[in-house]
């Protein structure tokens, strides 16, 4: 190096791409898992989730254990307010490099926090994350036809409903559909 | 008597590491690979060990498909089931031999796997996505019974450019 670069200015470079105006995104830790535990155990909060039987400390130790380093493949994060009270989870799993894509999950287990806009602002800084820190061309999720306000934060973000997979999912004594929505590089809406 | 493996023209068998030659030869053709997600070109070696990896079960039911009147190997299908509780499969197929992609082959197939499928695996549904410009499969899915459900864009690179993958579903009591 000959010579010292002047640092970027810009503002969106000035600023943590994983915090946003409410949340922040930090790597988990095992000190979470008595609240994981305690919401993933919550059928008002598993209820649009891929989760249909109880979970043993153990299985959550193990969670954590293995998402806790953060990476391409598993970039797996808690949610904490700006003033650090943890209030869910989120993540994108099964990145490509090829494809330059990955799936996106995300749940709120603090109910105290389900209106208000976490929601949203955790789905633009995780979105943030992927465009501008993995540099992914594509984020998709899957979401339970009947979720109608996940699906209104999803829109609200930008993502755009793609794919209806007929009788996808079984739960609750009946099959449901699964929409799969897309979001593509320069989709994100960060205001509302 | 029942012949759950066996359509008019082709019929449904485990994989074996004898199969090397062909599967070797289809995987790295272009002209094979270009439909599928398959991306790398590969050793006679690990083809080998995949072929060696395990005989068609719930988890996962891979064939050999081969023409009813001379045994002749053409490609490969497979259903691979996600959780039990869906009773849904992911379905992916290959015909390796040019000469076969034509005459009613990939249609045989098709509604044998499915049948085996909705049949003897008790599937409530089968899905698959396919590349949007591949109208020639897509007129396939739909003959047998497949209905579109949407296109996620852009959802993969290959061959420098992005690529619109056409999801499919076929649910109980729509086989034709």
């Amino acid at each position: 190096m000959s010579q010292a670069k002047a640092e970027p200015t810009s503002t969106s470079y000035a600023e943590s791409p994983y915090e946003g105006r409410l949340i922040r995104l930090r790597a988990r830790e095992p000190e979470d898992e008595q609240l994981l535990h305690e919401w993933f155990n919550d059928p008002e909060v598993t209820e649009h989730l891929a989760l249909r039987y109880p979970l043993s400390h153990r299985t959550e130790r193990g969670f954590i254990e293995r998402m806790s380093e953060v990476r391409y493949g598993n970039a797996s994060f808690a949610v904490e307010t700006l003033e650090g009270r943890m209030i869910g989870g989120c993540g994108l799993e099964g990145a490509s490099p090829e494809n330059r894509s990955a799936t996106l999950g995300i749940a709120i287990g603090d109910k105290a926090y389900w209106d208000g806009g976490y929601g949203t602002d955790t789905m633009r800084v995780l979105c943030r994350v992927g465009f501008e820190v993995m540099n992914l061309h594509r984020i998709e999720l899957d979401v339970y036809a009947n979720n109608k306000r996940a699906i209104r934060v999803y829109e609200k973000v930008g993502f755009q409903l793609e794919v209806t997979k007929r009788k996808a999912l079984y739960k609750f004594g009946q099959y449901h559909d699964i929409h799969i929505m897309g979001l593509l590089e320069g989709e994100l809406k960060l205001e509302d | 008597m029942p012949q759950p493996l066996q359509g008019e023209l082709i019929r449904l068998r485990a994989r074996e590491e004898t199969d090397v030659d062909h599967f070797y030869r289809w995987i790295n053709d272009w002209q094979v690979t270009k439909f599928l997600g398959a991306r790398y070109v590969q050793s006679r070696k690990f083809e080998s060990e995949w072929l060696a990896s395990g005989d068609p079960g719930p988890q996962e039911a891979r064939f050999v498909v081969e023409t009813l009147d001379d045994q002749k190997p053409i490609g490969w299908v497979g259903l691979h089931p996600g959780f039990p509780e869906n009773r849904t499969a992911g379905l992916g197929i290959a015909i390796g031999e040019h000469e076969f992609l034509d005459g009613g082959y990939g249609t045989d197939t098709m509604r044998t796997v499915c049948r085996f499928g909705l049949e003897m695996m008790n599937l409530h549904r089968i899905e698959l996505s396919v590349f949007d410009w591949n109208t020639r499969a897509i007129r396939v899915y739909e003959k047998v019974g497949f209905k579109h459900e949407g296109v996620a864009r852009d959802a993969m690179w290959k061959a420098n450019r992005w690529h619109q993958l056409v999801h499919m579903g076929l649910l109980r009591g729509e086989l034709r």
